[in-house]
């Protein structure tokens, strides 16, 4: 198990690189550049843009700029943005993925609390109006646009009600301890929300699938058999056995929201790592782009394995060899 | 929706029942799905659906893509009756052209993606080994991809983007997830007696793989089929948002929707996206309870009987 | 029972469209409680927000920003030695009073002895002589800096910016407080060169100039270092930006205590003007035209709304540059070959006449736009509306014209071939990145099909992959939209229109209006302003005969603040001057 999971490991490496491989290929062969129509200003002499795309090399060939730019990633430098003149990749990162990161764990938080009481309770009566309700909400949260639901829920909570904070994640500069975190909770709330429905809604189907599965099985027949109660069989047995597959999915979703919040940030203007993804693609910003990719690749490979290490502890019978 | 694939459903059914001679499992299968109200009432509401949208020329007489300048933004009329949209366009034909197009994209997307995750999922899941390992790497890289930069070259590269290669695009990209799941099925199945006992008497894989596991794995596969189309449908309308869906001024239930980005429209004009929104809603529903239905009558253990 | 179940998931369906359609329906917008706020007191201090759609860079300062959402915060907190008037004269601002040489090639300043840069250090000509001398220093234009066009009519630049000579003449200082300007030759844009946003020495004397775009003095807070009557204090990266009021301010103290800018996303505006949560919305995209009812039923609101300097406008290429030109960058009319779908004129004027432009205005832009016919912004006095062809909509003419040109349908089609017989399809070509734009061009081909011309709607393209096939790969384009926003500083089209115009998409090579722009340019004629206005209306004549491009529209600049805030006065270019002079109502 612990050879398998160093070798795991070790794949890393050759599959980040190929990774960056593809995906400066990919950008590469898209047309277009940082420079040319981004700045449209019949005062601008063409020749200027020009002299400034061959100063950041962009006219050397693809390899000598995949080279240079991987090695200096080895030395841990990501380079400096094309379009926010003068930063470096990873301190325009570093200030967003903390806003990522709490979106990211608010959502789940969300997530969680919501779907998995109703999965399981719509599991426990199914065919129930609780359980065809939730149905019912489970579906209409993924079929509900992101960007529609983030819409209703801006017009209803911030500008109607007025309870609500709709864009950018503080309201002002300067707060600190817990009023910055009071702040900040309450601009996470409406994203958070809106990027959690679909989530909630599978989850929640899910769940209740799970635990439809392990009620009918043998072993909890059997404990039913011996005379445990309902309730000890549903949470000794059932929530144990239905969890698993649940974290295992978990795992996959720290990668998908760091990368999929794109439309939700968007719409709330919330400062985070999918913004600047979506305009560093717009823009051709490469050394962004490689930077985001490569972290996104790392984190969704970590989850990947971490998935496949719950595979076998779960179902011993799994063999990695 | 989010730019993301659906995460799919992973039911993990553990304990395979050998099918039943005499009886085949298609038979009680179908027969328990007429049991289930839901589904049936699913099947017949899709079925209206298809049928409005395949008939939409005997519908309506308004050409979907047809500006008119004199009609932009108008309420509902007697000759509109869900209104025109933001370039005059009447959005009833929208709504039923673009049904065609949100239930293509959804139904073969989800095909493709069925074709490339069972197909490879089976072979990783059944050979293990070596097979296993480069298939599994593989389904890494490509949920590492991403699926804007994949979306952004290809349009950028091919000029012109359409139903066919957006649907392509979806399908290149979310295999993995499913290939991930029918190979986790498959697993478990590998080590049972049944399997065991099918090798023994010299049964070729390609029988064993289409014989015992696939019944097996129809479960989550159902599963994910049918939450995969209503996903999809979905995320056509996200890319739509930001530019990268199927382009104006072809129609979709996505792109309907997504002309709902001021308030102002989503406060005056209820009408240009309800129709969409419920349209989209019906549809991921019914699939969805047809999808359910298909699950609880495939899977043996189900609590109905 | 089963039946029964399913009949109550349709009923929660129900209901919860219902609410949802309830929380969005018709209803009345705002209440009055802002109701007669104009007539209330002013206080004093107070803060207002102002909106933009998009973070900017962050990059504060003037001779390396590019963007307009930096050029927000910077009109708060730099200034140039001159400004422009409501007629766009140029009007003293950190220079009191000015003079020429006899030849026009001099022109000196006196400047403001109260102005003070946010630190407290004095405002001097040297300050002034280091702006424009690193503007022209070698390496600028590689540090990312794209503002030479203000220092390339100095004398010596090319030496200077080329490093042959490490002495700048270009602009020198008097005295503490006068400074020279020295051009090559008589300038007719002394002034315009002379505006540009000051930079304060004292700070950035020590840095290289490679290093300044990354430098705290061009982005930080408390660090951005101007002479305008806002200091830039505080930030959220990304999210908001606060300017402080500077209190030692030359022309007086502010009376705003403070101006916040805060990204909002566009399809909110609407609601957050509303609720009062934004006080003003401004450049570069203000609010949308379709909202102009909605916002002008606020009753807490003021629209502010004058024409753009910037049109949108259909190209027709009349040449196409070599493969190898293009990908060398060179502009060389030698090397050009004719687009034999276009060569015809009346071809192209049919095509003019065959698109109804106010349709375009009236429909899209909600009646919110001018349709123009040369493109010279028709706030400035070159444009003349009277002698250059006005084009109006008239498809029986445009089929007149492309009939005498030959160019009739002779399969039955329903397509015109050309002139020989042969298949004739236009491609027209469009970018994404504007919704206006992207909605007309379905309209446009539906107008010239309406004449019989077939034409082929290509994919529209996200603007970076757009832009460089416009320039290195269009080879088989024939019409092309586009939308140019221009200078509010002077007229001149010759950076898109000459010939030799790197921007000249159409690849236009007409040698008498080539002669008309220059005449327009050299002194010591072109110091007469109506020498230069008739050279500009003959030109606009020649430019409509020929047509390289046919202005579709100009969409009206859409901007709106609060009623609470006041002592706005408003120019053709902007509202975001004078604003020591702003305050608040409660």
């Amino acid at each position: 198990m612990y050879k398998y999971i160093i070798r795991r490991l070790l794949i890393f490496i050759p599959m980040l690189i190929v990774l960056t491989i593809f995906v400066f290929g990919l950008i590469q062969a898209a047309p277009g550049d940082p420079i040319t129509g981004k700045n449209f200003d019949p005062n601008i002499d063409p020749e200027v843009f020009e002299r400034q795309k061959e100063a950041l090399g962009l006219n050397d060939p693809i390899h000598v700029q995949y080279w240079n730019w991987v090695t200096k990633v080895m030395q841990g430098d990501f380079g400096e943005s094309y379009i926010f003149k003068g930063r470096d990749v990873s301190e325009l990162i570093g200030e967003r993925i903390g806003n990522t990161f709490y979106l990211g764990i608010f959502t789940l938080f969300i997530t969680i609390i919501v779907s998995i009481p109703i999965g399981i309770y719509s599991a426990k009566k199914p065919y129930s109006i609780l359980d065809y309700g939730a149905t019912t909400f489970g579906f209409f949260g993924l079929a509900v646009p992101n960007f529609f639901f983030g819409l209703v829920a801006i017009y209803v909570f911030s500008i109607k009600l007025g309870w609500l904070p709709s864009q950018g994640s503080v309201s002002s500069p300067g707060l600190t301890g817990l009023e910055l975190f009071l702040d900040k909770l309450q601009h996470l709330i409406l994203p958070g929300l809106t990027l959690g429905l679909a989530g909630t809604a599978s989850y929640m189907r899910f769940m209740r699938s799970e635990v439809l599965d392990v009620l009918a099985s043998d072993y909890i027949r059997t404990a039913r058999a011996k005379g445990m109660t309902n309730r000890s069989v549903l949470y000794k047995h059932t929530l144990r056995n239905a969890m698993i597959p649940i974290i295992t999915l978990l795992g996959f979703e720290v990668g998908i929201l760091l990368s999929g919040a794109v439309i939700t940030e968007g719409v709330f203007q919330y400062p985070g790592i999918g913004t600047l993804f979506l305009s560093s693609i717009g823009n051709r910003d490469y050394p962004v782009i490689m930077a985001i990719n490569l972290m996104l690749g790392f984190f969704i490979l970590l989850g990947n394995l971490l998935a496949d290490i719950f595979y076998s502890i779960v179902d011993p019978r799994i063999r990695y060899d | 929706m989010e730019l993301k694939q659906q995460e799919t459903m992973d039911t993990n059914i553990e304990v395979p029942i050998k099918p039943d001679k005499g009886n085949s499992p298609f038979r009680i299968a179908f027969k328990r799905f007429l049991k289930n109200k839901l589904a049936v009432i699913g099947v017949f509401v899709l079925l209206g659906i298809i049928l409005a949208v395949t008939f939409a020329p005997l519908l309506t007489e308004h050409s979907p893509t047809k500006s008119n300048l004199l009609l932009i933004e108008r309420p509902p009329s007697e000759d509109h009756p869900l209104g025109n949209d933001s370039s005059g366009r009447d959005n009833l034909s929208r709504l039923l052209y673009g049904g065609r197009i949100s239930l293509i994209v959804g139904f073969s997307a989800m095909i493709f993606t069925l074709i490339i995750g069972v197909t490879l999922g089976s072979i990783a899941g059944y050979y293990g080994g070596k097979i296993d390992a480069i298939i599994m790497r593989a389904a890494d890289m490509m949920l590492v991809l991403p699926f804007l930069v994949l979306c952004l070259t290809i349009v950028a590269i091919l000029e012109r983007v359409n139903v066919g290669i957006f649907v392509a695009i979806i399908a290149i990209t979310s295999w993995p997830n499913l290939t991930r799941i029918i190979r986790g099925t498959y697993l478990s199945l590998r080590e049972q007696e049944f399997v065991l006992g099918a090798k023994a008497i010299g049964a070729s894989d390609f029988r064993i793989i289409f014989k015992h596991f696939i019944p097996n794995a129809i479960g989550p596969i159902v599963v994910n089929a049918t939450l995969m189309m209503a996903t999809y449908i979905i995320i056509e309308s996200g890319l739509s948002f930001i530019g990268f869906g199927i382009p104006q001024p072809t129609p979709t239930w996505g792109n309907m929707i997504s002309e709902a980005q001021s308030l102002r429209i989503l406060r005056n004009s209820p009408e240009a996206w309800i129709p969409p929104g419920l349209a989209i809603l019906t549809t991921v529903l019914c699939i969805n309870f047809i999808g359910d239905g298909l699950r609880d009558a495939f899977d043996p253990k189900s609590n109905r009987r | 029972m089963k039946a029964k179940k399913s009949w109550l998931v349709m009923l929660v369906l129900a209901l919860v469209l219902g609410v949802l359609a309830a929380c969005t329906g018709n209803k009345e917008p705002a209440s009055s409680e802002n109701e007669g706020a104009s007539e209330k007191d002013p206080v004093t201090g107070g803060t207002v927000v102002g909106a933009m759609d998009t973070a900017p860079t962050g990059l504060f300062n003037p001779i390396f920003y590019t963007e307009a959402y930096e050029s927000n915060i910077l009109s708060f907190t730099h200034e140039g030695l001159l400004t422009q008037d409501k007629n766009l004269d140029f009007i003293p601002n950190l220079a009191k009073e000015w003079t020429f040489n006899d030849d026009q090639t001099e022109v000196t300043f006196k400047l403001d002895e109260n102005a003070k840069w946010h630190d407290g250090e004095p405002f001097t000509a040297n300050d002034v002589v280091f702006t424009y001398k690193t503007i022209a220093s070698p390496g600028y234009v590689e540090a990312g800096g794209v503002r030479t066009q203000y220092v390339e009519r100095l004398v010596g630049y090319e030496e200077f910016s080329t490093g042959k000579t490490t002495d700048f003449q270009g602009v020198v200082a008097v005295d503490d407080h006068t400074v020279t300007f020295k051009f090559a030759q008589p300038n007719v844009l002394a002034l315009s060169d002379a505006s540009f946003m000051i930079i304060p020495e004292h700070i950035f004397k020590d840095i290289p100039i490679a290093e300044i775009p990354e430098a705290g003095a061009s982005r930080n807070p408390g660090e951005v270092i101007g002479t305008g009557p806002f200091q830039f204090s505080e930030m959220v990266q990304g999210e908001q930006y606060v300017l402080k009021k500077f209190a030692d301010y030359w022309q007086g103290e502010p009376k705003l205590d403070s101006v916040i800018w805060k990204v909002v996303d566009q399809a909110v505006i609407l609601g957050l003007l509303e609720n009062g949560e934004i006080d003003f919305v401004a450049d570069p995209n203000g609010f949308q035209a379709a909202d102009y009812e909605t916002v002008d039923a606020l009753e807490n609101v003021e629209i502010i709304e004058q024409p753009d300097f910037g049109y949108q406008t259909m190209g027709l290429m009349h040449n196409h540059r070599s493969k190898e030109d293009s990908e060398a960058g060179t502009i060389n009319p030698a090397n050009w070959t004719v687009n034999e779908k276009l060569k015809d004129q009346k071809v192209r004027q049919a095509i003019a006449y065959a698109i109804n432009r106010q349709g375009l205005v009236d429909g899209l832009l909600y009646g919110r736009g001018i349709v123009q016919n040369s493109p010279i912004a028709t706030q400035f006095w070159a444009y003349d509306d009277t002698t250059p062809n006005q084009y109006e909509f008239d498809p029986e003419k445009a089929k007149a014209l492309l009939d005498e040109a030959g160019y009739k349908d002779v399969n039955g089609d329903g397509f015109r071939e050309d002139a020989n017989g042969k298949e004739w399809v236009l491609n027209l070509n469009y970018p994404l990145g504007n919704q206006i734009r992207e909605r007309s061009a379905p309209i446009i081909e539906e107008f010239l099909e309406e004449v019989g011309i077939s034409i082929d709607l290509r994919q529209p393209k996200e603007a970076a992959a757009y832009f460089e096939d416009l320039e290195k790969n269009s080879q088989d384009w024939d019409l092309y939209l586009i939308g140019w926003s221009l200078d509010s500083t002077d007229p001149d089209p010759s950076g898109l229109w000459s010939s030799m115009a790197g921007y000249n998409y159409s690849r236009w090579n007409n040698p008498k209006a080539d002669q008309l722009l220059k005449d327009a340019f050299t002194p010591p004629d072109a110091f007469e302003q109506d020498y230069r206005k008739q050279k500009y209306s003959e030109w606009q004549v020649e430019f409509g005969e020929d047509l390289p491009s046919v202005i579709l529209y100009a969409a009206n600049s859409l901007w709106a603040h609060n009623k609470r805030l006041q002592g706005i006065d408003v120019l053709p270019y902007s509202f975001l001057n004078d604003t020591h002079l702003w305050y608040v109502t409660e």
